[in-house]
């Protein structure tokens, strides 16, 4: 009831700046269809205004731009994955369209060409010393071929990638947008070689051939510029973009709550890549020529200039960023010099007379690179805007509920919990070493179906190694670990989520950029199903889905009362400590945990908060989740535990009820030391 | 010539280039094992450093066409240019360090790598424009003498680079091992943090990994013009690539490593031109590159710094 109240609050039908917004689109669709007859609008309003083919043309290139520095802002911006070769893509694409429709590529004329002569893909060119193919690929076949080949090499150029550090990315994807041109320059016999393809076919639409107007080509890609545009804000507000960025703000989390970081990675390049390819067939066949020195190193450089000016992950910066700093070349540039020159020629000065900005316009993209990263790193159009601290009253509209979550409400989030007699988790002889450090020794542990257990040791008795080996973040070296009956050591972090084993993480790992209500919704990703064209299409069940996934999210930072709800919208970097914990919890039940580890989810926290938090661990305890918790506080671990385990150098030391364990020897004397221990017995 | 002597001039070769990728791979690698940054600029630093060689030579009256000098008067002026160029290069990293990479040390996320990308562009596009796009002929003071070994040739200007190359190395190992500043340096690879509450001044750190990395790069620029008698405003992306993959192969943040991978690089460079094509011989090389990053991601030796995260 609250929840729905709150996405009414959340998502009005027409907020006011909704309706700026929209109105703000409407305009400028209207001014780009109406741009190339704005000519002889202002000169039939009497200005001496004219807008030329040439104008027409600067800004069909500024689209294309645009539409590459969209698909980089995907591989960038969303994913977080430094492309230096991005250019590659755009070749690929470009000499796609290029190598089958022009005329330096004839195979010899054979049968086999029959059929597709048919399908009116190649024509028979007649010649003296005997007849040749020449590739007739309609351009508006090339481009869904362009984008399907690319996101292939996409996948092939990523996939060595996948193990590596950010970092390193960078350097194999320069080395791949190196290599491909060179590969190009190297085999003449499909690409003709350094002196590239000319003559490159024109598209034609029902009958009109385009030729060289550059006022078809504008269209086009004024559409091509719009598509990629509604698919990046389809993709961005899905699953698929919800985990890109997850992976972008912290891989090992992400993975923890069930993202496939290699099936992630993979989509962002393919589809990049597609953009990419789709560009080099507009682009080709307005130029009518592609040749291998078209796509170097200063083209990638070029678009990441334009995605980190226009605003790294925004989708309107990067058009902007685009659309600025291409027109900066062609529209600027050239009158600021002639003004220079004009002026050098006023006052005498040769040096005036002779400078050419155009020359210069790498030069200034390199500073302007340089100066975007340390002075407005978010860039022209930030992907995120800063949110005002809530006011006073605004925190403090609903109390805080005392004695736990309201038990419906908690019931309701939980669902379906298993029912199966006995151990829902065992953990068998399980040892993990690092190097020569046995951070684990043969450890046994059980959590019976709905009970809670808890972990303590001193510090460094592998604890949270414990948790990890069981989320899959580490590997062990012996043993074996049976989740509702079925091994599941071995599998991947996400895989482990997928059957129902959800954690937080002691030094609290949240997706830091992003919002309270983003970070819940991630937590759902296991247990939603959209794909790309789901994500793209939108389509009825999808659209369902994400509804009451939105609500699901609502609910569950609903059952935190005030201490989360008013605060949906909010960057969690800018929360306070015990309201990251909140969320962490709040994302760890959106993935609908059979069981939930938590790692020491009061640690730095007041009496009163944990004694709240204990009380909602609690309820879920009565709602039947089973937990596994590390915890330092031992009067949280009395209030909530079954079972305590007390680690200590990787050993199992001791297990018992709380009572059992407080009292017992090898406890005090691992926690106090011997002396201590002895002392105690004296006094 | 006969097989062998094929190979004992790819050996040659191969070492010669290899030598100059170690140079410029080391500064790659001290960057890299302080900062975990990978330093873009650090491409055209060379660059630069090979153009501070040709100004240093110009200025003291060595022309493409003059007499090569003998004796003293050599020694004098390659100690002269080398010191000449290695400090001038040496500034240029502190400065770019300084204006570039320093404010945004603290900011997470590829911030610093992009920045270096465009400090590198803006070295790039300011020598094209002042210098001009065409090759520039390297003068050179060294007398044409070479030794013939069974058929292959060995000349002057491979001794030299393997001389010097040695004496940098062997200096910098020297550095980082034995003084003050040097372990101060791998003490900060290891961990800033806890060098910075031993009481290490971790920026004087970062400015020396600069500095020397930027000498050490100018030297392989200048080695680079004296070799080729040639240079060019874009020598600095190909040959920062190779010596990248040479400081990846050996295991960056590894000193030892980057020389090896160094050496590596140059003679599978040698021997791929010879064997396939020279025109290959960056796809040989990049390959390597992924492969090595794929199924040996911490190279030969491995790393000097553990993972931080």
């Amino acid at each position: 009831m609250t929840a729905s109240i709150m996405l009414a609050a959340l998502r009005p039908p027409q907020s006011p700046a909704d309706r700026r917004r929209r109105a703000g689109v409407v305009a400028l669709t209207v001014l780009m269809l109406a741009f190339p007859f704005l000519g002889h609008a202002f000169q039939g309003l009497g200005f001496d205004w004219d807008i030329g083919d040439d104008d027409v043309d600067s800004v069909a290139n500024a689209l294309a731009y645009a539409t590459l520095a969209l698909g980089l802002n995907i591989v960038v911006g969303f994913a977080g994955l430094l492309d230096l070769g991005y250019a590659a893509f755009f070749a690929i694409g470009a000499y796609t369209y290029g190598v089958l429709t022009a005329f330096q590529i004839m195979p010899a004329w054979s049968p086999f060409w029959e059929p597709l002569a048919v399908l009116g893909l190649v024509q028979k060119y007649h010649q003296e010393a005997g007849d040749l193919v020449h590739f007739t690929l309609s351009f508006w076949l090339a481009l869904p071929l362009a984008a399907l080949l690319t996101a292939a090499c996409g996948v092939a150029f990523g996939f060595p990638t996948l193990r590596l550090r950010g970092d390193y990315l960078a350097i194999v994807t320069l080395g791949f947008g190196e290599i491909v041109p060179i590969v190009f320059r190297n085999v003449p016999s499909v690409t003709n070689g350094a002196a590239g393809l000319n003559g490159v076919m024109a598209p034609t639409l029902f009958g009109f051939n385009f030729r060289v107007d550059p006022t078809p080509y504008y269209y086009v890609g004024l559409l091509l510029t719009a598509l990629l545009i509604f698919v990046s804000f389809r993709l961005r507000d899905s699953r698929i973009g919800r985990a890109w960025m997850a992976i972008r703000e912290d891989e090992t989390a992400a993975g923890a709550m069930g993202v496939d970081h290699v099936k992630a990675k993979l989509m962002a390049f393919a589809i990049g890549a597609a953009f990419a390819g789709m560009t080099g067939v507009f682009f080709v066949a307005k130029l009518q020529t592609a040749t291998p020195d078209m796509f170097g190193f200063p083209v990638s450089v070029m678009i990441l200039v334009m995605v980190v000016f226009g605003g790294m992950g925004s989708v309107w910066g990067v058009v902007a960023g685009a659309a600025v700093l291409s027109l900066l070349q062609s529209w600027f540039l050239p009158s600021l010099t002639q003004w220079a020159h004009a002026l050098g020629e006023a006052v005498g000065n040769d040096w005036l007379q002779s400078i050419d900005l155009a020359r210069s316009i790498e030069l200034i993209f390199g500073i302007i690179l340089v100066l975007t990263m340390l002075f407005r790193r978010d860039g022209l159009i930030p992907a995120t805007r800063k949110q005002a601290a809530l006011s006073f009253d605004a925190q403090h509209v609903q109390g805080v509920r005392r004695g736990g979550f309201d038990p419906e409400a908690a019931a309701h989030v939980l669902g379906e919990l298993p029912h199966i007699e006995g151990n829902l988790l065992e953990i068998r002889g399980v040892t993990v070493r690092f190097g020569g450090l046995i951070a684990l020794n043969k450890v046994d542990l059980v959590v019976p179906n709905g009970g809670v257990v808890a972990v303590i040791g001193p510090n460094g008795s592998g604890k949270s190694t414990l948790f990890n080996v069981i989320t899959g973040l580490v590997p062990a070296d012996g043993g074996s670990i049976r989740f509702g009956g079925a091994e599941i050591l071995g599998l991947k972090p996400h895989q482990i989520l997928e059957r129902g084993v959800a954690r937080t993480f002691q030094n609290i790992r949240l997706f830091a950029n992003l919002q309270v209500l983003d970070n819940v919704m991630i937590g759902q990703h296991a247990r939603l199903r959209a794909g790309i064209a789901g994500a793209i299409l939108r389509l009825p069940g999808t659209r369902a889905e994400e509804r009451a996934a939105l609500q699901r999210a609502l609910d569950i930072i609903a059952l935190f009362g005030n201490r989360l709800a008013p605060r949906l919208t909010q960057v969690v970097s800018a929360l306070s400590y015990a309201n990251r914990r909140r969320v962490e919890i709040a994302r760890a039940l959106a993935t609908r945990p059979k069981i939930l580890l938590l790692d020491e989810p009061t640690a730095g926290m007041n009496p009163a908060e944990t004694l709240e938090l204990a009380e909602q661990i609690d309820s879920l305890h009565k709602q039947g989740l089973t937990i596994l918790i590390i915890e330092h506080k031992l009067d949280v671990v009395t209030r909530l535990a079954d079972t305590v385990v007390v680690l200590d150098h990787g050993e199992k030391l001791v297990e018992g009820t709380p009572d059992e364990v407080r009292r017992n020897e090898e406890v005090l004397r691992a926690y106090l030391g011997r002396a201590a221990t002895e002392a105690a017995h004296a006094a | 010539m006969t097989t062998a002597d094929v190979y004992l001039q790819q050996i040659i070769n191969g070492t010669s280039l290899g030598a100059m990728y170690a140079l410029l791979a080391l500064g790659f690698t001290l960057v890299y094992g302080i900062l975990e940054l990978i330093n873009f600029s650090h491409f055209n630093v060379f660059m630069v450093g090979s153009f501070i060689g040709l100004g240093t030579l110009e200025a003291l009256g060595v022309t493409p066409n003059g007499v090569a000098l003998t004796g003293f008067a050599l020694a004098g002026v390659l100690l002269l240019t080398f010191a000449v160029t290695m400090v001038g290069s040496g500034l240029l990293g502190v400065v770019i360090e300084r204006v570039a990479l320093r404010p945004l040390r603290n900011v997470k996320g590829p911030a610093a790598m992009i920045t270096t990308i465009g400090v590198s562009y803006v070295l790039f596009n300011l020598v094209l424009l002042c210098l001009g796009a065409d090759g520039k002929n390297f003068p050179s003071p060294l007398p044409q003498v070479s030794f013939a070994i069974g058929g292959a040739v060995l000349r002057l200007r491979e001794i030299l680079i393997w001389v010097v190359s040695l004496a940098l190395m062997g200096g910098l190992t020297y550095f980082v091992q034995y003084t003050k500043l040097g372990k101060a340096m791998r003490a900060t690879a290891q961990d800033p943090e806890a060098a910075r509450m031993m009481g290490v001044e971790v920026d004087r750190v970062i400015i020396a990994a600069f500095f020397l990395g930027s000498a050490l790069a100018g030297a392989g620029g200048l080695m680079f013009g004296l070799y080729y008698n040639l240079t060019s405003y874009v020598i600095g992306f190909t040959t920062g690539l190779r010596a990248f993959t040479a400081a990846v192969l050996g295991g960056i943040g590894n000193v030892p490593g980057a020389m090896l991978g160094g050496i590596l690089i140059g003679l599978i460079e040698a021997f791929g031109s010879y064997w396939i094509s020279a025109a290959w011989a960056d796809v040989i090389i990049f390959s390597i590159l992924v492969l090595v990053l794929v199924f040996k991601p911490a190279g030969l030796l491995g790393r000097l710094a553990p993972n931080k995260s």
